[in-house]
């Protein structure tokens, strides 16, 4: 495309004095004219695509904190950098968001003159055909000895057939424009690539979700207040959450217990559920999946999480109950090796933590740690550590599955051993010391559900399914043109073969070129086609 | 015999049908050099094709595919014959996977691509399919050692890393998505490898074409630079398409299994960055001035990336996602 310039030394050491002086609104231009040149378009993608790349390698907040906590602390020198510069937040980045602002910028400063031409172009006539047919990509000839006129209607109708919109500028060519659905598909997909990021912004804007841990049995009445975690966005009104009321009946949950490779993968969770879509209403028996969410008042509830709830009794030294709960245990690893932990404030004279593992499936002998064997609850022990002193150092706020022990003391038996509690359901403990006992009374599974919903989802699968058929229509049409002229075959058709009919009719002869912006095999047919009726209705006479 | 050792059974076969069809492609193209040779095709380098066609030809107008070989080289019976052997031996072979993969399916009684194994082997039935359909109308017999070879390579893996037990799905998977998501992404990931093979062959020729070498071999009689591009355009605008479905489908999934279309979970962002490198191969192509050098080079970058997801996603830990279906460890 460039052409070969002299090289200008000149040009280096001092300014072209030929240059005109850009005014503000000039370089402003300038850079509209960069930004929205195809090739910047096409640095912005490949950019993209690049810039995405970190958010697969380093862990991200959004996905899993935890693990950009580990991350962290196990790279104390490059972690602060990475950090500093969004490697652990890449897609609400600064740098990710220019690139794709920009990019956006530039689609649109694309879309809008092309529409503007587009539909000048839908509006305009085809062109007048070039003088010389024989210089256009596809080219064919044929004398018939048909009149000019009828060859003309015939390579009209031929035309007319393939959907070429035409046109005769003179009474002897006719042009032929097609494809003009190949530019319509074009700025359909651009446009609704658009249309995805609005989505998406609507989404972020007008989305919210919540998180809750239900142990079976347990009711939960959605509200702001009652989720263990929401997450709403910024224009999110939390009073309007929708109120229903949903009671975890049962969790059921299936393991392989096949052995093999797939010894212990889980193979169906199912929550059945009653559900009041308000409170006071009939409750209806809904059961949730993975996979199959219910759907209730515009948001969605999925089934993302399971694991234990050991029913745990913590009772003082005159047997009062201090604490009775279904508490939840977070499973680690794939045999459910969960890890909890039991704060019981009101114990005096100090206030006692419990901490430790829920085995579904324990490994008798401890020999390298608590394990266990298998995810369901064939065994189901607990091994827990005690700990005393004060449970709310600072009165700080924390997280419900963590002891702070910073000031808190392990508790150990007479011979100074710490004290671990290694309880079967029904089991009672006697913690040293007069403290009270603590009992492991039942399990329960629980569900993590998550409430979520996102106004902005069918904006983007709408704009995504356009973008998919706008890209099928522009990739897959062509633009073509396609142009016939007639004339007289006689002495001024100059060519040596030139035949006029045998038996002394007149002859015409036809040219039909054809023109394609891109590389186009089917152009070839198209003029050919026109090239064998007119042949064929030569035959004919 | 159940059903998954027959499955087996029919996949060991198919390799050693394509081991045989591999060799007799690579039979075929060697016999193709001295060919070129004789007709002097480097000599005649500016002469125009209506001369050439005229030369050897019998009278009988031959409707020529623009994709067979290039102007000047004409095919003899020997080769032709050559060539049709290797492809009724793919054909074989594809037809063996085929059923192999069919019987998995029946075995397991879902979709047979739940893990790496079956995704790789349905992959490479794809593969199989899609060239055995296209070969014998674009007079593809020079192509097949740079299909079938790969496919040999990737069923090999696949046999020996990644071969896993015909069983149940974990329950995320068990979805008729898993149908529609994950076989429109094996077909087009089959287009992609054979624009990729196709992207090679065309590196390769134009580079001789720019320096003619100083004794020419098969690759001068293969179709020209220009023909080549043509070919592996539009069979990467296909992949690039069912790419896209593949990214929507996906997306409609995840809403499903993880309440969230799109999460940036590592297999969605190389699904992603996949989709971008190709949208810039089809950007370049239709932008005035990128030469198709160029356009190419963002083509074959954009196959590592597919090559990366699958295998690098699904295997490395630092890529721990929620798409953790490899089956493998």
């Amino acid at each position: 495309m460039t052409t070969e310039t002299p090289p200008r030394p000149r040009k280096r050491t001092q300014p072209d004095p030929s240059l005109p002086k850009l005014s503000a609104l000039g370089w402003v231009r300038w850079a509209w004219r960069q930004l929205t040149s195809m090739r910047t378009a096409l640095f912005l993608l490949l950019l993209l695509s690049v810039a995405a790349v970190p958010g697969s390698i380093f862990p991200q907040r959004n996905i899993d904190a935890g693990r950009v906590a580990d991350y962290i602390a196990q790279n104390p020198t490059t972690s602060p950098w990475l950090d500093r510069l969004g490697f652990f937040d890449v897609y609400s980045s600064p740098w990710f968001s220019a690139i794709y602002l920009l990019l956006f910028v530039s689609l649109v400063g694309c879309i809008v003159p092309r529409t503007r031409v587009h539909v000048a172009a839908l509006r305009a006539t085809p062109p007048r055909a070039p003088a010389r047919l024989s210089r256009l990509d596809e080219h064919a000839e044929v004398v018939t000895d048909v009149s000019p006129e009828e060859a003309l209607a015939v390579a009209r109708e031929v035309l007319r057939g393939k959907r070429f919109r035409l046109h005769s500028h003179d009474s002897t060519s006719i042009s032929g424009e097609s494809g003009y659905l190949r530019e319509t598909g074009n700025l359909v997909f651009h446009l609704a690539l658009t249309g995805i990021i609005v989505g998406m912004a609507v989404g972020h804007v007008f989305g919210w979700r919540g998180d809750i841990i239900l142990a079976e049995g347990d009711r939960f009445a959605s509200s702001a207040g009652t989720y263990n975690t929401i997450s709403p966005g910024p224009w999110v009104d939390t009073e309007t959450l929708p109120p229903f009321v949903l009671r975890l009946d049962r969790l059921d949950v299936q393991f392989n217990e096949a052995p093999g490779r797939g010894f212990g993968m889980p193979t169906a969770f199912t929550a059945y559920t009653s559900l009041q879509r308000e409170p006071g209403a009939p409750a209806t028996k809904e059961s949730v999946s993975v996979n199959h969410p219910i759907t209730v008042d515009g948001a969605d509830i999925f089934l993302l999480g399971n694991g234990y709830t050991p029913v745990i009794t913590v009772r003082n030294a005159k047997g009062e109950i201090l604490y009775r709960e279904a508490t939840p245990f977070l499973p680690q690893d794939g045999n459910y090796r969960s890890v909890g932990v039991i704060k019981v404030p009101s114990a005096s004279p100090k206030q006692l933590g419990l901490t430790g593992f829920f085995l579904p499936t324990a490994e008798p002998t401890f020999v390298h740690g608590p394990a266990s064997l298998f995810p369901d609850a064939k065994d189901p022990e607990v091994a827990l550590s005690i700990w005393e002193g004060n449970l709310f150092p600072g009165d700080a706020p924390q997280s419900v599955y963590t002891l702070n022990t910073d000031e808190m003391k392990q508790v150990t038996k007479a011979d100074g051993s710490p004290a671990l509690i290694r309880l079967k359901p029904g089991q009672t403990y006697e913690i040293p010391g007069g403290r009270g006992t603590v009992t492991f009374d039942s399990v329960k599974r629980y569900a993590g559900l998550s409430v979520r919903a996102d106004p902005g989802a069918a904006i983007s699968l709408v704009s995504a399914v356009l973008a998919t058929a706008g890209l099928i229509l522009g990739l897959t049409i062509k633009r073509r043109r396609v142009f016939v002229r007639v004339r007289a075959a006689g002495p001024q058709g100059a060519g040596a073969d030139s035949p006029s009919g045998d038996d002394g009719r007149p002859a015409t002869v036809v040219s039909i070129g054809g023109l394609s912006k891109d590389s186009d095999a089917g152009l070839a047919a198209i003029v050919a086609a026109v090239h064998d009726r007119l042949a064929e209705r030569n035959d004919r006479s | 015999m159940n059903l998954a050792s027959n499955a087996n059974a029919a996949l060991y076969a198919s390799m050693i049908v394509y081991t045989l069809a591999m060799l007799a492609f690579s039979w075929y193209l060697a016999g193709r050099a001295p060919q070129v040779a004789d007709s002097k095709l480097v000599e005649r380098a500016g002469v125009r094709e209506d001369v050439l066609v005229g030369a050897g030809s019998t009278g009988v107008p031959e409707r020529r595919s623009p994709y067979a070989a290039a102007p000047g080289f004409e095919e003899s019976r020997e080769s032709r014959q050559r060539g049709n052997i290797a492809l009724m031996l793919t054909y074989l072979g594809t037809a063996l996977l085929v059923a192999s993969v069919l019987m998995r399916g029946l075995a397991v009684s879902r979709p047979p691509w739940g893990n790496m194994f079956e995704f790789a082997t349905a992959g490479s039935a794809a593969v199989g399919v899609a060239y055995s359909v296209m070969a014998k109308r674009n007079n593809w017999q020079w192509l097949g050692v740079f299909v079938v070879g790969p496919i040999l390579l990737v069923l090999g893996l696949a046999l020996t890393v990644l071969y896993t037990e015909a069983g149940e799905l974990m329950p995320a998977l068990k979805s008729y998505w898993l149908a529609i998501h994950v076989s429109v992404a094996f077909i087009a990931v089959a287009f992609f490898t054979i624009a990729f093979a196709i992207g090679i062959v065309y590196l390769v020729r134009l580079h001789r074409e720019e320096k003619p070498p100083a004794k020419p071999n098969f690759v001068e009689s293969l179709p020209s630079s220009a023909a080549l591009e043509r070919t592996a355009y539009t069979l990467n605008m296909v992949a690039f398409i069912l790419w896209a479905f593949t990214l929507i489908a996906g997306a409609i999934w995840a809403k499903q299994a993880w309440g969230a279309y799109w999460q940036w979970d590592p297999k969605e962002v190389w699904t992603f960055v996949i989709w971008t490198v190709y949208a810039a191969y089809m950007h370049s192509r239709a932008t005035a001035g990128v030469d198709h050098r160029k356009s190419m080079l963002i083509a074959l970058v954009g196959f590592v990336c597919v090559i990366i997801n699958f295998t690098l996603v699904n295997l490395v830990s630092t890529f721990v996602g929620m798409h953790n279906y490899s089956g493998v460890g």
